[in-house]
């Protein structure tokens, strides 16, 4: 299957053909996909800032207590954002802040799984009360607070960008 | 009116209004703001409901003043937007009903911080809500109608985009 293929595909699946007839399905996908935003930007707040050492009145355990609240708003969000594409995925696709989003969530994934790791290797070595991180693990938080920053900048600048295939 | 009809037809609200990039990149602050705001408010009664209760609620403090900043965001944001189309906002329903759900949230966030410090000052400055066994019943219900009044803020201004009527000519 050609790319224009696929994406003929996506447009006429149950999914597609949905939501794009509905009325309101899709707005009320995307007030679903703020709510997402706003539970992932808070718990994401409460966990990096405090890895970065902002927020050393929290105990570290109860700050990463506030993880699932990011993974929650993340799958509202991914299912949210499955279905704004399959509605209009010619309008998506080629759009070049679309392609830029999706890649860096792939990092910002790529990046929570190493913060993972070095998380759970610093508590055995250290255990969760010691404070002192090593840059590593700071620097997943920092990356990670920055990568959502410029996601959530570049769903906002997707209109901009219709019908453009390249940034300049 | 007089005042909103020349606001209409100032050179940066004509901008704002039919330039490719002025109103995605205004939007853009528009949304990191909401996500301060409303996710640090989201994360704080959660904390206020029940949830991961061995966290001192002084320790938000310094979140606050993030979600201030995204506050103060939103609100010169936010006049920014009105600019570009202040009469057709005013006759959209959904305008009006969204700027007295934000007063309604900022009002039942007060609330929750008055009953809070009420709660906290009988046991002297330097106690810590932590050591509360419960939370007070009042503290809760400013904590759930908080967030109820973001998510209908935000109901509010996804419908503001469906509903606003055309631009003038």
């Amino acid at each position: 299957m050609t790319e224009t293929e696929i994406l003929h595909w996506v447009k006429d699946t149950w999914l597609g053909v949905t939501v794009s007839r509905s009325r309101w399905l899709f707005a009320t996908g995307e007030t679903f996909h703020f709510i997402g935003l706003s539970l992932m930007v808070g718990g994401l707040l409460i966990v990096d800032l405090r890895i970065l050492g902002f927020l050393r009145r929290m105990p570290l355990k109860s700050a990463m207590a506030f993880l699932p609240f990011v993974i929650v708003g993340f799958l509202i969000n991914l299912a949210t954002g499955i279905e704004f594409f399959f509605a209009d995925p010619f309008m998506y696709w080629p759009n070049p802040a679309f392609k830029l989003k999706l890649f860096l969530i792939f990092v910002a994934g790529i990046n929570a799984l190493v913060a993972t790791i070095v998380l759970h290797r610093h508590a055995k070595h250290a255990g969760l009360d010691d404070d002192n991180f090593d840059a590593l693990t700071k620097a997943t938080a920092g990356l990670s607070l920055s990568l959502w920053l410029v996601v959530i900048l570049l769903g906002r600048l997707l209109p901009a960008f219709e019908g453009s295939t390249e940034f300049f | 009116m007089n005042f909103l009809a020349w606001l209409e037809q100032t050179d940066f609200s004509v901008w704002l209004r039919e330039s490719d990039w002025g109103h995605p990149i205004v939007l853009c602050f528009h949304a990191v703001g909401m996500g301060l705001v409303v996710g640090i408010s989201f994360m704080f009664c959660a904390r206020v409901l029940g949830y991961s209760r061995k966290i001192p609620l002084d320790a938000f403090d310094r979140l606050f003043h993030l979600a201030w900043f995204g506050f103060w965001m939103n609100a010169v944001s936010g006049v920014v937007l009105f600019s570009g189309s202040p009469r057709r906002l005013l006759e959209t329903p959904a305008f009006v009903i969204k700027m007295v759900l934000i007063a309604a949230a900022g009002f039942s966030l007060w609330l929750l911080a008055r009953t809070l410090q009420g709660v906290m000052k009988p046991a002297g400055a330097s106690a810590r809500l932590s050591e509360l066994e419960a939370m007070p019943a009042g503290a809760r219900v400013a904590a759930a109608f908080t967030v109820l009044f973001w998510i209908g803020t935000i109901v509010a201004g996804r419908l503001i985009a469906y509903t606003i009527g055309p631009p003038p000519i």
